[in-house]
């Protein structure tokens, strides 16, 4: 279960969030979503401490993450994350960028570290890509390989940030397929995106962003049926 | 007037020699002065105000002050201050790693900030450890991207490297010199000298260039 006790991130004299509570059951699907420069980016962000809050707290497991001496490392390996920009490492071959961390984090042993790997490549319908590096891969397949290295360290939550913005419109279906196919599975999912289709289909709970405030924490039925505030009402009149 | 190459043929291969010795000085300087650079770069981006103004403070002094004094007051001060007596070798490679590891320190920060942002975030968002990241995923992209400033940064120690000679080494240089004062002759082994240098810059830029190639393709 994940915690946000009045989450406020300023950059400079720019205030992105400005105090977010919310309460994320293990095992839930969260979307959230919102107009651009609402906050939902560096909210996400805040929970693996890619940006760390200015105040507030967070809790992971009832381990208050955001206090001075919280072990980040060990946090890191519970959360796992999948990027816009799916930043694999270029200079690894598809199999080491996902078996870097076990190897290096986990200690886990090499031959082991293999058969995960392939295991997880084989499920993102990567298995003939295990030696190929990412330069030599389609966006679609990027980002398909970033969710299988997100997965083989077994985190038990992984957090999406618009995983499917920097795609081509062709290759979003086959990422969306793969996100799909791991919610409900245990695995705590926070999606950060702009598939409102894709949100209503997948998640439990929408949480709508809007100028760094929580307008709406809604289950996602209910928030596309009749959303409860009037700003997420003519959000979704436009995007719908 | 013409050239008279015979008379110093037969100093040729002692000439050739020290080939040997400029590029031990190179290689052994420049591969520490990698390492060191590489040490003094981490501080210019770590948020340890002392090392980040260390490193700063040194460089602009390694830059900002010529090689042959560097070398001189290597040679000459350390007997002076410790009593202990150094060699030419010691003191070629101290002061050719300490100047060429403020250059590539230089360099190796830029690359540094020349990979994505991305690629550090996603490393700590597997729980990797920042040295770790930094060494398996960071340095090695930075070190790509800055290859060819690192072999003109090779190129032109392997030509400072003559600087040695000032202080009695037996490089390329030196040697060139010995025999123009024996033979009374100084344009033909200068001549032989400049080839070598030539010839050595041609083959490391040559297997930079190949190198480079195979990087790309990779």
């Amino acid at each position: 279960m994940i915690l946000l006790e009045n989450i406020h991130k300023s950059f400079g004299s720019l205030e992105v969030l400005k105090g977010i509570s919310g309460r994320i059951p293990r095992g839930e699907v969260l979307a959230i979503i919102g107009p651009s420069g609402s906050g939902k980016s560096t909210l996400l962000r805040s929970i693996n401490l890619l940006e760390i809050p200015t105040s507030g707290k967070i809790f992971v497991d009832n381990t208050c993450i955001t206090d001075k001496g919280a072990n980040i490392g060990k946090l890191r390996t519970k959360v796992g994350m999948v990027f816009q920009q799916f930043n694999l490492f270029p200079h690894m071959t598809t199999l080491e960028n996902v078996i870097y961390a076990p190897l290096k984090v986990k200690k886990m042993a090499r031959k082991e570290a293999e058969i995960l790997g392939k295991k997880l490549l084989e499920k993102v319908g990567l298995k003939n890509k295990v030696q190929t590096y990412p330069p030599n891969l389609s966006g679609g397949q990027k980002q398909r390989a970033a969710i299988a290295r997100a997965l083989a360290m077994e985190p038990e939550v992984i957090l999406f940030d618009e995983p499917t913005s920097a795609l081509d419109p062709e290759m979003v279906k086959e990422v969306l397929e793969v996100i799909k196919s791991l919610a409900h599975t245990g695995i705590t999912m926070i999606i950060v995106t702009h598939e409102m289709g894709f949100a209503r289909e997948i998640a439990d709970r929408i949480w709508f962003l809007d100028e760094g405030h929580l307008v709406e924490d809604s289950m996602s039925q209910k928030f596309f049926k009749s959303p409860k505030t009037k700003r997420a009402k003519s959000f979704l009149e436009k995007v719908l | 007037m013409l050239l008279d190459f015979e008379r110093v043929w037969p100093s040729v291969p002692y000439i050739l020699e020290g080939v040997q010795v400029t590029l031990a000085y190179t290689g052994v300087s420049l591969f520490l002065g990698f390492l060191w650079g590489t040490c003094l770069a981490l501080f210019k981006i770590s948020h340890i105000k002392v090392l980040k103004w260390f490193s700063s403070f040194y460089t602009s002094v390694f830059r900002g002050t010529p090689l042959l004094l560097q070398l001189m007051l290597i040679y000459h001060a350390i007997p002076q201050l410790t009593g202990y007596t150094i060699s030419v070798w010691e003191a070629g490679i101290l002061t050719f790693t300490l100047n060429s590891g403020a250059y590539i320190s230089e360099h190796i920060r830029g690359g540094i900030n020349a990979v994505d942002k991305g690629q550090m975030e996603a490393a700590l968002s597997l729980g990797i450890s920042y040295p770790f990241a930094m060494k398996d995923i960071i340095l090695p992209q930075a070190i790509r991207i800055i290859l060819p400033s690192l072999v003109s940064e090779s190129i032109d120690l392997l030509k400072e490297s003559t600087l040695i000679s000032v202080i009695g080494g037996a490089d390329i240089l030196r040697r060139a010199n010995i025999v123009a004062s024996e033979k009374y002759l100084y344009f033909e082994p200068l001549l032989i000298a400049g080839g070598l240098y030539y010839v050595l810059v041609m083959i490391l830029t040559l297997g930079a260039r190949i190198l480079e190639k195979k990087l790309k393709t990779s």
